[in-house]
């Protein structure tokens, strides 16, 4: 390990030790036993979904949070009182949950900085030389008066991250932080993390809810519902998962989704693509199996490909039995035959949208034609809600023209109310009404006519998979569901169109995946037109179509993957790199001019126009830094990739101009 | 408790408060406007009642009689009407709130000795305003009684009419009122206003300042520092009792250039009385803002808890004494009684330590209370 090769001669000793840990809120268990250990000079994670006891657990270890079982030592001093983690709050930096919320909005950058270094009573000589530092190497430096409540997203996280570090604390603990934040500052953000941490030795618990954030760590813990499933280093976590996964290009792939759901409870439809995962095999047995399932259709691509960490944990849950029953709603609806229609269904030209000054979409145009899944991507306060708003009709453009489902936007807004489901942020639901009086109420608001409302009704609760859960109320339903139950509430009354607005933020992967498996089924089979805003960015290789914003402007559109191709053509071949020293190598390969150089945990990865030359290069700069290289190999890019390749391009125009 | 972080705390406070125009407003401008709609609104004064007359009489008498209406200052005369059903409609519509019908054959009856009813019709909307009308009523047809007895007394008995007057009425009530001689209203509710308003405005920054910081997460740096629990408190505090010293000096301006009411007492005295009661009832906020956990939830509470014993029991309606025994033992628990005598005392009695320790007293208890309550309260590793 990269880290623990750094502290070697110091003695090990862990820095928190968790042990059989409970956390109790009124009756409601948060945390069941959990138990964590952490060694000096790494980055653990914890990942997991909302309500997996992340925070609870974090905030114990800062000593900020009373626990009732279990035992937390930390620099090995038990925290059982408050006078016992007064004790370590001088050598910990917190930084809570929440964009930029701990921080003060009226104070300017530097007198936030400020005021967290006289809490922690740094001396002032020593409190300017650090503030340059942080302030430099967070590229803050120009932002330096600016108020707080003024800076975007990610560079609230990275204030506050140089706020909590002012201390210069052994041990530092950060709950969430790259939620919501844009993928170029998501990066931007671990890569000065990791440099900070490797200067200083300090040692970091991390929490995130983005599962492709796992390879950041060189340990991990999983958490679901307030439970531990694995813990170790993310590739030992994968591996240990019984099974392979295969990934298969077929035709028609309704009727392959259907064949391979009915053998296989662990399969999703990837853009083009099906992923099914076969339990406790290996990947040539499955590959093998999958075919043999699929041998009268058109099978164009097939492969057995390394499970990704999200893969593993949907596999672990349901392997438990921790998971409900499989999707079995969407594979049940009835097949009917795919009406073939290139109808247009969404249409935007040259959307504009002005707040006072500020331009919030700035000439927004694209298409979506029926039976297509759109994707939006973009960080929050990109303008993708506002695109929403005023193709439903409920803002009104600066400039511009939409038409939605055949009517057009600025005149016929009633007409377009009665053709499209609307699915927003919050979901819209009466938390004190069982479901089927919300699918009711919604039908009938929708018009739904009488004679088709018990039909319509049972048709919502065997699509959205809420048999069994009629008569509960709303707001007491786990989010996976109620967030299903929202979305059949907007398709009651069959609309030709339908606007998920970030559908699936704080829903475990299980519940992202019987959401899509509902999309899919909806844009597959009954040819609605899909249009969804996310911001994460694994969840976009769904889309057969894909728009990155950013600040307000379209700046890609193409399918995923023309827009991987295009990426490969522009900027090369994205190569991910193992070696024995991480952090040197980054730096080292940063000086010899690579370009998108970044650190995934313990691997690197950039571009390169020419990989043969690259490769040389590599392997000669880093012999010459006495690094030992251990693994070249070619990848895929992401579409997180992407969208990072395509902001840092417009931002270096931006920047020449 | 260290000095330095103390002040860190109380700076980074002071500067939010500065930059939130919405805070520094709540912070000065509603005190102000309150203390300028509660003074000129709360006219405890009934005078000008708007008034109509049916004279049915149209006699030298009745006219007599009606004059002593429409000359007083309590009256405002409005007009003569018809008949009775157009009295009805102005009442209904508030254009007059009283209205006075004088009989057939008014004088008529009297010089025949014979007793004659007077039918006066009162809005009864306001119970208050409508016994004191009553009052004015009342008073003034016993003068024209009082008038004609005497004028009686004055013919039969062959005395000059001011010996007459006099033996209609042997016993005269003489008043002068103390301290509040002319009996303004305004003058007692200007003091009044200011234990109003300091007991509502400094609980509600307070309360909103601290859940502010609980309701987005900022809470956590003070948790997860080494800042004592008391060095945060009066940190955090500082700037919220300096706001409310600044706008004790405003109010009491106020009350004494804008309201013109006397201040008779000792102006060091009452200050220092009011920096006391300002730390208490901000101590009140204090301990709301560690049982609320929303903005919302710290503001429904102070309201609760400030205005009803700011109303009830404070003295501000109902004279403390004329309560019963259990409500004056409620009002007892409460500072603002107390701060109420203390201010009524400076600015109207002139009285100063000497005969209001006791009460500056209480109110020195009762903040030490909310203060160590709220310290003790106070936990830095929480529940949830």
């Amino acid at each position: 390990m990269g880290q623990a090769a750094l502290v070697a001669e110091m003695p090990v000793y862990p820095v928190v030790e968790v042990r059989g840990f409970c956390k109790r809120y009124r009756n409601q268990v948060a945390v069941d036993s959990v138990d964590l250990s952490i060694q000096p000079g790494e980055i653990y994670g914890l990942i997991g979904p909302d309500g997996a006891g992340k925070s609870s657990l974090m905030k114990a270890i800062a000593g900020v949070l009373s626990f009732e079982g279990g035992k937390v030592q930390v620099f090995g001093i038990r925290i059982d009182s408050e006078a016992a983690a007064e004790r370590v709050k001088g050598r910990i930096g917190f930084m809570p949950q929440g964009l930029g919320l701990n921080l003060y909005a009226e104070l300017s950058v530097e007198e936030n900085i400020d005021f967290f270094a006289q809490l922690r009573e740094v001396p002032p000589g020593l409190l300017a030389q650090r503030k340059r530092q942080l302030l430099a190497m967070t590229r803050l430096e120009e932002f330096r008066d600016r108020p707080m409540k003024q800076l975007s997203g990610g560079m609230k996280q990275k204030l506050g991250l140089a706020c909590t570090l002012i201390h210069e604390p052994e041990l530092v603990i950060l709950d969430e932080p790259t939620t919501g934040v844009d993928p170029v500052s998501r990066r931007d953000f671990w890569a000065i993390l990791a440099e900070l941490l490797r200067e200083r030795g300090i040692t970091a618990l991390v929490s995130t809810a983005y599962m492709d954030e796992a390879t950041r760590f060189q340990r991990l813990s999983l958490m679901y519902e307030g439970r531990v499933l694995a813990a170790g280093e993310p590739d030992q976590i994968r591996q240990a998962v019984p099974g392979s996964l295969v990934e298969v290009t077929v035709e028609p792939q309704i009727e392959a989704l259907r064949r391979l759901k009915a053998k296989y409870p662990q399969v999703e439809a990837v853009g083009p693509v099906l992923r099914t995962f076969v339990d406790g095999v290996s990947s040539k047995a499955a590959r093998e199996q999958v075919a043999a399932s699929l041998d009268d259709l058109s099978v164009e691509a097939i492969q057995a490909v390394d499970s990704e960490l999200e893969d593993a944990f949907v596999a672990l849950l349901r392997q438990r039995k921790l998971a409900g029953q499989p999707a079995a709603g969407a594979a049940g609806t009835p097949l009917a035959e795919p009406p073939a229609s290139d109808e247009v269904a969404i249409k935007a030209r040259g959307l504009t949208r002005d707040f006072g000054i500020f331009r919030a979409v700035d000439q927004v145009s694209f298409r979506v034609i029926q039976g297509e899944i759109f994707g939006l991507l973009g960080a929050n306060g990109a303008g993708k809600t506002t695109v929403i708003k005023m193709l439903t009709g409920i803002l009104p453009p600066s400039a511009g023209q939409g038409q939605v489902a055949g009517a057009d936007m600025r005149r016929a807004r009633q007409a377009i109310k009665e053709h499209i489901g609307y699915m927003s942020q919050a979901f819209s639901l009466y938390q004190d009404m069982t479901v089927l009086e919300n699918i009711r109420l919604y039908a009938r608001i929708y018009a739904v006519p009488r004679s088709q409302l018990k039909q319509r009704i049972d048709w919502v609760v065997e699509m959205a998979g809420l048999q069994g859960v009629e008569d509960r109320l709303a707001g007491k339903l786990p989010m996976g569901i109620r967030q299903r139950l929202a979305l059949g509430c907007a398709l009651v009354h069959r609309p030709r169109v339908l606007f998920l607005d970030e559908p699936t933020s704080g829903v475990d992967p299980i519940g992202r995946r019987r959401f899509w498996d509902i999309l899919v089924q909806m844009a597959r089979v009954e040819q609605v037109a899909i249009l969804v805003t996310t911001h994460y960015m694994s969840e976009a290789e769904h889309c057969d179509h894909v728009a990155l914003m950013y600040a307000g402007r379209i700046i890609a559109d193409a399918s995923p993957v023309q827009m991987k191709q295009a990426l490969q053509q522009e900027a090369g071949q994205l190569l991910d790199i193992a070696t024995d020293r991480p952090l040197r190598a980054l730096k080292a390969l940063e000086q010899a001019g690579f370009a998108g150089v970044a650190l995934f945990g313990r691997r690197i990865h950039l571009l390169a126009k020419d990989p043969q030359q690259a490769r040389q290069q590599i392997e000669s700069r880093l012999t010459q830094q006495g690094i030992s290289l251990l693994d070249i190999t070619p990848r895929i890019p992401s579409l997180e990739d992407v969208f990072v390749y395509r902001v840092m391009a417009r931002e270096k125009e931006a920047r020449s101009q | 408790m260290k000095p330095t972080r103390i002040k860190a705390l109380a700076y980074k406070e002071w500067r939010e408060i500065l930059r939130d125009r919405l805070f520094l407003s709540l912070a000065f401008i509603v005190p102000v406007s309150m203390m300028l709609i509660f003074g000129y609104g709360i006219k405890l004064d009934v005078e000008n009642i708007p008034f109509a007359v049916l004279d049915q009489d149209r006699t030298a008498m009745s006219r007599d009689y009606l004059h002593l209406f429409m000359d007083s200052r309590y009256f405002d005369y409005k007009g003569h009407v018809q008949s009775e059903r157009e009295l009805e409609p102005l009442l209904a519509d508030s254009k007059i709130r009283f209205a006075i019908i004088v009989p057939p054959n008014f004088q008529e009856n009297l010089k025949a000795g014979r007793p004659v009813a007077v039918q006066s019709l009162i809005d009864g909307t306001f119970p208050f305003r409508t016994s004191t009308s009553k009052g004015y009523v009342i008073a003034i047809n016993n003068a024209f009684n009082g008038k004609l007895l005497a004028g009686f007394i004055s013919r039969k008995m062959g005395v000059p009419p001011g010996q007459a007057a006099a033996l209609v009425e042997p016993v005269k009530v003489q008043l002068r009122y103390l301290y509040n001689q002319e009996i303004k209203s305004l003058w007692s509710i200007a003091p009044t206003m200011m234990m109003f308003i300091l007991l509502m405005t400094p609980p509600f920054l307070t309360a909103l300042g601290v859940v502010r910081e609980k309701e987005n997460g900022s809470i956590y740096n003070i948790y997860s520092s080494t800042v004592t629990r008391a060095e945060f408190l009066v940190g955090k505090l500082l700037p919220y009792l300096g706001i409310s010293i600044i706008n004790v000096i405003i109010l009491w301006l106020m009350a004494v250039l804008v309201f013109a009411a006397p201040f008779k007492g000792d102006p060091l005295f009452f200050f220092l009385a009011s920096v006391i009661y300002v730390s208490c009832t901000t101590g009140i906020g204090l301990l709301v803002s560690l049982f609320a956990r929303t903005q919302v939830a710290a503001m429904m509470i102070t309201v609760v808890v400030t205005i009803v014993p700011a109303v009830l029991y404070s003295g501000l309606l109902v004279p403390i004494a004329s309560m019963d025994a259990a409500s004056q033992f409620e009002a007892h628990l409460f500072p603002a009684m107390y701060y109420t005598d203390i201010a009524l005392g400076s600015f109207l009695k002139g009285i100063g330590m000497g005969q209001l320790w006791g009460r500056v007293g209480a109110l020195l208890f009762y903040s030490s209370v909310l203060w160590i309550a709220a310290y003790l309260l106070f936990h830095k590793r929480v529940r949830t």
